[in-house]
């Protein structure tokens, strides 16, 4: 009885033991990378470029995991992900403003290492301003996977029909808008849009005007919002609000709604980022295919135009057990090659000043030509590691603000007072 | 009194006493890893400045400094304050409608089960769920109320950023999504209730009403009881619902205290304040919950 009990479990044992054998050499042959994008940045481009690089490297499987549709939902996400060390996800695509957390916090593996020496050759081929965002206290921090700035888009065929040029300025707008609204006579059809909705975009909404009207929200680390130009903001808005062409539910309107606005005919002008335009141009359920313009965004005067800087950029997790190979995937995926795919498929603007004037890339996005200035003067938002809180509290004020429960006093007193006890 | 006992115990009864705590240990070591870790760790972080963003601040013992800083904190004010607004009006709400449901379900229909179903769906929805379905409902634009405003004639409302329509659409959808459950409750207390007492009531020729407020009521008071207690607890947690509705919006005026701890600790990373936050809550909970066991206890001609 015992012998026949110990030769079965010796049998088990054996098989387990050979399985577990067989499990090593199969992960010796075939490394498994899990990569994080949101479902906004297009996952569907990103399983191309990736069966691309499977194919390439037939000893590396790719797996896309798709997140939340904005900004904060993912971070809420991978925020618990990473801070209970967990190890399942190797490369992670985030916000241009995170690195900084993402260092302060050692989620981002440095991956100076795994550029070597021919760091700093790979570094200077990207545009200055994601080299410096990627780059904390000297370490790479990430690497840009594709570039971002707010745009103004606008109906062309509805300009063209009421002989108006785009404008440059923010009343030009406000009388365009007016003008095309009570000459067209439809009730659905809106005038402005921006991001409203207490989401990450809704930060730019505030501080687009701010730089346009020349003042910046730190000096020298501390906050400097007691000038007349932190008004601005709220006075533009507040403008526009009363001129109706913004609509009465602006603080209802994250990101992707003015797309799907703009998409179903129902916008004539919105602020937002340039995934837009490939959606615009090539959904299937897109009304406006053929009549969407895209400039840079107006200003107080039409000689200091701003605009909020975006864009995503790859890390690899602290806590990857493979994290050589997702290195590895990460220079692939911050590559011109696959910068050159992104902005053919997805209208991703590219990290790398040479792709705008590529042939194949003009002839998809016709508006890159102007669109590498505006990327080039492209501002950043405030970079420090309590980010997620600075964020939450510009949206919420703004939010408040356009919903019309705090006045602008209100909503910049109390923006004043929780920031200013962030950035002492 | 207990040295005595024990002192009366014979070999065998003090050996059948340790067989008994050795069965109970296994829940009892479950109990303290998965309930009273948590919570000990829970008070041990909210003495402790320990925030993620800034790991190179370390974790030192900061005293009652976070408690100090929720007391002068503005939103822990408001989310208190909306929290209460919550409990009193959906609480209420909920047990009235709860009560309409369940004299309902408790009419002798020939089939039972739909409505019986149609008393659970609510209550087994996930409470996200729930809120993404109402908060389609008052959309601006493609919400069917703003659709049925415009059919009437009306302006369309801006029910998810204005503070008191939001705050009346997300009352709407906690009552809907919570009563089924207080009618669950109180159908089974209903079906407790003696037919006789009815039949006999019949016959001195009270009215429904009359047998409504006499025999109804006053027998289905424990169960209105135990009813109110789950209903006040979950609405102390409330969560959900508005996270989906308006993620506290406008500004922070349908924010609950549930979800400043969760923007807190999971958002802004400041584990060691967003600790003290949540004691607070269940300081509070524990509060109102033994107020109404005090009630109870002060009630008992009526079992």
């Amino acid at each position: 009885m015992t012998s026949r009990f110990t030769r079965r479990m010796a049998t088990r044992l054996g098989l387990a033991a050979g399985l577990a054998l067989a499990g090593a050499a199969y992960a010796q042959a075939q490394t498994t990378l899990r990569i994080f994008t949101g479902g906004q940045q297009r996952p569907d481009v990103m399983r191309q470029i990736v069966d691309g690089y499977m194919k390439a490297n037939p000893n590396v499987k790719v797996e896309v995991e798709v997140g939340g549709a904005t900004s904060e939902q993912q971070q809420q996400y991978l925020n618990t992900v990473l801070a209970s060390k967990d190890s399942a996800l190797d490369l992670i695509l985030i916000d241009v403003i995170r690195p900084a957390q993402w260092a302060a916090a050692q989620w981002a593996e440095p991956l100076d290492a795994y550029l070597g020496a021919e760091k700093d050759a790979i570094m200077a081929r990207y545009l200055p301003a994601y080299r410096a965002a990627n780059i904390v206290n000297g370490k790479v921090i990430a690497l840009p996977y594709f570039a971002d700035a707010q745009f103004l888009y606008y109906r062309k065929d509805l300009l063209e029909k009421h002989g108006l040029q785009p404008p440059k300025t923010w009343d030009e707008l406000k009388d365009a808008a007016r003008k095309i609204m009570t000459a067209e006579g439809n009730a659905n059809l809106r005038g402005f849009e921006t991001a409203g909705a207490p989401i990450e975009g809704t930060v730019c909404t505030y501080l687009v005007p701010l730089w346009g009207s020349g003042e910046e929200m730190l000096k020298d680390g501390k906050l400097n919002l007691a000038t007349a130009a932190a008004k601005k903001p709220f006075e533009l808005w507040a403008d526009l609000k009363a001129a109706n062409v913004t609509p009465p539910n602006l603080a209802e309107i994250p990101t992707d709604r003015i797309r799907q606005n703009m998409q179903a005919g129902n916008l004539i002008f919105g602020m937002t980022w340039g995934y837009v335009w490939n959606r615009l141009q090539n959904d299937a359920d897109s009304t406006v295919k053929g009549k969407i313009g895209v400039v840079p965004l107006p200003g107080f005067t039409a000689d200091k135009q701003a605009t909020c800087i975006g864009g995503w950029q790859v890390a690899v997790s602290a806590f990857s057990k493979n994290k050589a190979e997702a290195a590895k995937l990460a220079r692939y995926l911050s590559s011109p090659e696959v910068a050159k795919q992104q902005a053919i498929l997805a209208s991703h603007l590219p990290v790398f000043p040479g792709v705008y004037t590529d042939a194949e890339v003009l002839k998809a996005n016709p508006w890159f030509e102007q669109a590498l200035p505006v990327v080039q003067s492209a501002r950043a938002r405030p970079v420090t590691p309590r980010y997620t809180e600075v964020s939450e509290i510009m949206r919420t004020n703004m939010n408040a603000f356009l919903a019309g429960t705090k006045t602008a006093d209100q909503a910049l007193g109390d923006m004043t007072n929780r920031l200013g006890a962030i950035f002492r | 009194m207990s040295d005595a006992i024990r002192h009366r115990l014979t070999p065998l009864e003090k050996s059948e006493r340790r067989l008994g705590f050795a069965m109970l240990a296994p829940a009892f070591l479950l109990l303290a890893a998965v309930v009273l870790y948590p919570i000990a760790e829970l008070i041990r972080n909210s003495f402790h400045f320990n925030h993620l963003a800034q790991p190179w601040m370390g974790t030192p013992f900061v005293g009652f400094e976070n408690y100090v800083k929720a007391l002068g904190d503005d939103r822990f004010h408001e989310a208190v304050w909306h929290t209460l607004l919550y409990i009193l009006v959906t609480v209420p709400g909920a047990v009235v409608i709860g009560l309409g449901l369940a004299l309902l379900a408790n009419q002798p229909f020939r089939v039972k089960w739909p409505v019986r179903l149609g008393l659970l769906l609510p209550w087994a929805l996930p409470l996200v769920f729930a809120g993404l379905i109402f908060r389609w409902f008052f959309e601006y634009n493609q919400g069917i109320a703003n659709a049925m405003l415009r059919g009437l004639g009306f302006e369309p409302l801006n029910w998810l950023t204005s503070p008191g329509l939001a705050f009346f659409a997300i009352c709407l959808a906690i009552i809907w999504k919570s009563s089924s459950f207080v009618a669950l409750v109180l159908l089974a207390g209903l079906q407790t209730i003696p037919k006789s007492f009815y039949e006999a009531a019949e016959v001195d020729g009270a009215t429904k009403w009359q047998q409504f407020r006499e025999i109804t009521l006053p027998m289905l008071r424990p169960a209105i009881f135990v009813a109110l207690i789950f209903r006040t607890i979950t609405a102390i947690q409330t969560f959900d619902i508005p996270y989906a509705m308006t993620n506290g919006g406008p500004g922070n005026s349908t924010e609950t205290l549930a979800m400043y701890i969760h923007k807190t600790t999971i958002d802004f990373l400041d584990l060691g304040y967003g600790s003290a936050l949540a004691v607070l809550m269940f300081l509070v909970s524990a509060v109102i919950t033994s107020l109404y066991l005090r009630h109870t206890r002060r009630d008992p001609g009526r079992h």
